[in-house]
C-alpha cells in the first residue's frame, strides 16, 4: 500500500457470512456500529456499489449526527470499499475506508483501512513528530506505523 | 481543537508546496524570500500558502523583526496526532461491540438449532 493510511484490525469468532451480515444488514449494523453511549437510525441501507448508506447517530447529550456512506466496491463476503461523510459533500473528514474478511479457520479477521480525509496529514504528522524527537506525539506515533 | 480548525489544518497539509514549506521551516524560522527560492514560485504566491498555514495554525510570522520570520508551530500537528488517536480508539471500541453482538447472534443460532 503506497498511500498512507490507518489500519485497524479484529480476529473474531464468528464465520466470515455471518460477520458480512452484521457489516450489511441495517436490523443487525445498528446494534453494534455505535459509538458507546449513541443510538443509530438508519434511513437507507443499499449495498451495492453507488448504493448508499445513509444514518444519523444520536449522541448520548442529544446531539445528532448525519452520516453518509456511498460503497465503490462490494464482494460478498469478503470486500467493502466506501466512502464515509458527514452531510456536506465537502466534508474535511471523508474518509475513504476498505474492509476486508478473510477466513481463519472458521473465524474472520477484519482488516479496516481508512485512507485519511487529506492524505498527507498523517504524513506530515509522521514526519513532524519524529523530527521533534522524543515527544509524547512520537510516542503514539509508535503505534500506527507497523500498520502502514 | 475545536473541528474547524483541525479542518483548516487538514486542507493546509493537502497541499503538497505547503507541506514542503513546514518541512523546510522544521530547520529553522526563515524569511519569506528565502522559502520562496526552492520553490521557483512569485513571493505573492508563496505569501498566500504561509497565509493558509498561518490561518490553521501550523506557523507564525513574527512582528518584531523588519523580515517578518515565519516559524513552525507543532501544536497544530498535535491536534491532528490526538484526532487520529480518538478515531483508533473508536473502531477498537466499535469492534468489541460487534464481537459481543456476533456471541450473542451465534448463541441464539445454537439455542434455534437445538429445538429443531
Amino acid at each position: 500500500m503506497d498511500e498512507p493510511t490507518i489500519v485497524v484490525t479484529r480476529l473474531v469468532d464468528a464465520p466470515r457470512e455471518l460477520v458480512w451480515q452484521a457489516w450489511t444488514e441495517p436490523r443487525h449494523i445498528a446494534q453494534w456500529w455505535g459509538p458507546n453511549g449513541f443510538t443509530n437510525t438508519i434511513h437507507a441501507m443499499e449495498v451495492k456499489p453507488g448504493g448508499v448508506w445513509r444514518f444519523i447517530m444520536h449522541g448520548p447529550d442529544g446531539t445528532d449526527w448525519p452520516n453518509k456512506i456511498v460503497y465503490r466496491e462490494v464482494v460478498r463476503p469478503e470486500r467493502l470499499v466506501y466512502d464515509h461523510s458527514g452531510e456536506g459533500a465537502n466534508d474535511p473528514h471523508r474518509f475513504h475506508v476498505t474492509v476486508t474478511f478473510t477466513d481463519k479457520n472458521g473465524m474472520t479477521e477484519i482488516v479496516m483501512a481508512s485512507l485519511f480525509p487529506s492524505l498527507a496529514a498523517r504524513d506530515a504528522v509522521l514526519k513532524f513528530g519524529a523530527l521533534e524527537g522524543g515527544g509524547q506525539t512520537l510516542d503514539r506515533l509508535a503505534d500506527y506505523l507497523p500498520t502502514i | 481543537m475545536p473541528t474547524d480548525r483541525l479542518s483548516a489544518t487538514f486542507s493546509a497539509l493537502a497541499d503538497p508546496t505547503r507541506r514542503a514549506i513546514l518541512a523546510r521551516l522544521v530547520l529553522g524560522e526563515t524569511s519569506v524570500s528565502e522559502l520562496a527560492e526552492p520553490f521557483d514560485m512569485s513571493l505573492p504566491a508563496v505569501s498566500k500558502h504561509l497565509k493558509v498555514l498561518e490561518h490553521a495554525g501550523l506557523i507564525s510570522r513574527s512582528r518584531e523583526a523588519q523580515w517578518r520570520p515565519c516559524r513552525i508551530e507543532p501544536e497544530a500537528l498535535i491536534g491532528v496526532d490526538s484526532w487520529l488517536e480518538d478515531y483508533r480508539r473508536l473502531w477498537n471500541e466499535r469492534f468489541d461491540r460487534l464481537e459481543d453482538y456476533l456471541k450473542k447472534l451465534q448463541a441464539k443460532g445454537k439455542k434455534r438449532g437445538r429445538k429443531k
